[in-house]
């Protein structure tokens, strides 16, 4: 339990300059894991193995939990943190997850889910945590925490699937990457070039993150780095993977 | 994007499943400038794709891990049965920033090229060779690479030697100088490579002059020269030097070409055997004879896949590369696995009589000289044998 000098500090601190641009991280955060809960509530009913089923709904449990700490860290300094997992990149990113599920696809939804958007979850937030203030900070990296045992949970059985047929395997990533990678290069690059994302509150955060010592750049950056360490451990060759992220749009 | 599922297979399967496994060779680098680092960039992007911007570039390449970047497959001249002898390497960047060179960044610097040779060793590489400043980061700290079995490091810094001591002698050669009445200055002439010049060297000019910033490692490399008879005089300061140089070899990067006037023949023969090279001859010494020395072209071919002909390789002549990146080929088309050049201060001329005996076997030899406005030869003879010239 946290003190409450700990608490009126981090809302002091939060809200005396930054409130405005915190609530826009926040409601990035808070969609993200929304649109997990529903990827793994979708992946549940796909399952047909009880531990699976079991594994699914839990992680979807976990991820409402990591939505509702990001609204009450909102809450601590004084936003209201929106969330709107239908808009355009968010959309689409849940669409790909869908085809996967439509495909009946298992390995292809932990692929999208586990490697590439929790890599970008993982990377985000840990660089967030460093720099947010009080309990907002401690939120985002024990999420980011969280978030990485899932991807070690994903690890074994996506390195088993590998081993079967590395070629098949390397692929179906690419394929996905190409879906998936494409739209959060979109989203991280530095600068929203088609229109408004239909999360921020109001005009873009990017041009503000360094009033909170962020920058859009460092938060691709890191994902990027975090996305490639994450498809090394699975055992793709690395300058494989290179060329496929020095493709993605900026 | 654009792209369709029937081009996803292409890049995975080119490099990723037809290619066996493990590599012969491992060559570890980095890009020395922004450029370099565009043009490697551009390359993998594919020309359908509009090349990264500048800024871009400067904001994504310190954030990607250390990795291959392409495969190298080089030819001997030996024949055998089944055609020319060869071997099959990887090329494995470290992503060292080029603006992250100079000493506050040594220790990230480190921790790249420790991770860029795990790469090298999950490769299954049976020869590693540390070029530009992975070898100058590594040299006096072999402990911190990653634990490897069956997988040798070498620094590359004999053949690098070998190359400068060869190019000095072309040089003197194409000039009509006689090196054994010249007074050469080693910039540098603590580390690896300077030390290495200065004891192949010293016995045949007439009299050294060795300049580092530790003093006390000069004095005791002039100790060890003089026992042999060799007139040598040391200073940190190159202004102090009583004589003025007519051969200059700098062995380490000169923050400007200006600390060398006043102290060397206004014609004097300067090879700029640093990294990153920065000597030019239009600077401040126009009537220098200025070339760029330690480098080394393979003669029986060199192929990049991905095709970075000419993009890692930045040089007016082809097939042309550092001598401290040869070294591992050299050694891998010799099937000589074993760590060469390793720690500082052990380069002989035994050793590197060695070395440069295996490299022409398999067609490796003195590359063409050139300096920062072009070409000094034709580069047709590519069989130079300096000593020859001694």
């Amino acid at each position: 339990m946290e003190s409450l000098i700990g608490v009126n500090c981090s809302a002091m601190e939060c809200s005396s300059t930054g409130a405005p641009i915190w609530r826009d991280i926040l409601a990035q955060a808070m969609t993200g894991e929304l649109l997990a809960a529903m990827n793994y509530t979708s992946l549940s009913e796909m399952c047909e193995d009880p531990t699976e089923i079991a594994d699914a709904l839990e992680h979807a449990q976990g991820e409402q939990g990591h939505a509702a700490a990001f609204a009450a860290e909102g809450r601590k300094i004084g936003v209201d943190v929106i969330n709107n997992v239908d808009a355009k990149h968010w959309k689409r990113l849940r669409d790909a997850f869908l085809r996967c599920i439509t495909e009946r696809d298992f390995i292809g939804c932990l692929i999208v889910q586990e490697i590439m958007l929790e890599s970008f979850a993982v990377a985000s937030y840990s660089r967030v945590g460093k720099v947010a203030p009080g309990s907002l900070g401690g939120t985002f990296a024990r999420i980011a925490a969280e978030e990485e045992d899932h991807v070690d949970h994903a690890m074994a059985i996506l390195r088993a699937e590998r081993a079967r047929d590395a070629q098949r395997f390397d692929d179906k990533v690419y394929r996905l990457h190409l879906d998936v990678m494409t739209t959060l290069a979109q989203m991280l690059a530095k600068e929203c070039k088609d229109g408004h994302c239909e999360v921020c509150h109001a005009s873009c955060v990017k041009p503000s993150l360094f009033e909170v010592s962020l920058s859009a750049a460092e938060l691709r950056g890191a994902s990027l780095q975090q996305y490639l360490k994450t498809l090394d451990m699975l055992g793709i060759p690395g300058e494989v993977t290179l060329t496929w992220v020095t493709q993605l749009p900026v | 994007m654009g792209d369709s599922v029937a081009g996803v297979t292409t890049p995975a399967r080119t490099i990723g499943v037809d290619l066996p496994p493990t590599v012969d060779f491992a060559l570890i680098g980095h890009q020395e400038s922004w450029r370099a680092a565009a043009d490697v960039l551009a390359v993998l992007r594919g020309p359908e794709r509009t090349p990264l911007p500048d800024d871009e570039i400067e904001d994504i390449l310190p954030w990607i891990p250390p990795r291959a970047v392409c495969h190298v497959d080089v030819g001997s001249i030996i024949r055998t049965k089944s055609g020319g002898a060869k071997a099959r390497g990887l090329y494995i960047d470290s992503f060292i920033p080029p603006d992250r060179l100079e000493a506050a960044y040594v220790h990230e610097n480190i921790a790249r090229v420790r991770k860029a040779a795990a790469c090298a060793i999950q490769a299954g590489a049976k020869i590693v060779s540390l070029g530009g400043f992975s070898s100058i980061l590594i040299e006096g700290n072999f402990d911190q690479l990653p634990e490897r079995r069956g997988t040798f490091f070498t620094t590359g810094n004999t053949l690098t030697v070998a190359f400068i001591v060869q190019g000095i002698q072309k040089m003197c050669a194409l000039e009509g100088r006689n090196l054994r009445r010249s007074t050469l200055l080693i910039v540098g002439a603590t580390g690896d490579v300077g030390s290495g010049c200065a004891r192949c060297l010293a016995p045949i000019v007439k009299r050294v002059l060795l300049s580092a910033r530790n003093v006390e490692r000069l004095r005791g490399l002039a100790a060890k020269l003089q026992d042999d008879g060799v007139q040598v005089e040391v200073a940190a300061d190159l202004q102090q030097f009583s004589a003025e140089a007519d051969v200059v070899i700098c062995a380490a990067s000169l923050a400007s070409p200006s600390l060398l006037l006043g102290r060397i023949a206004s014609d004097a023969i300067v090879c700029d055997a640093g990294y990153p090279k920065n000597l030019s001859p239009t600077a401040e010494m126009l009537d220098a004879k200025v070339f760029f020395g330690g480098l080394g072209q393979i003669t029986g071919g060199m192929k990049f896949t991905p095709d970075l002909h000419g993009v890692l390789n930045r040089h007016p002549f082809p097939d042309v590369v550092h001598g401290c990146l040869l070294e591992g080929v050299a050694l891998a088309l010799e099937h000589r696995f074993e760590p060469f050049s390793q720690g500082r201060g052990f380069i002989t001329q035994e050793r590197v009589d060695e070395i440069e005996t295996i490299a022409a076997r398999h067609g490796i030899y003195l590359a063409p000289l050139y300096n920062a406005d072009g070409p000094l030869e034709d580069g047709l003879d590519a069989r130079w044998n300096g000593r020859e010239a001694a």
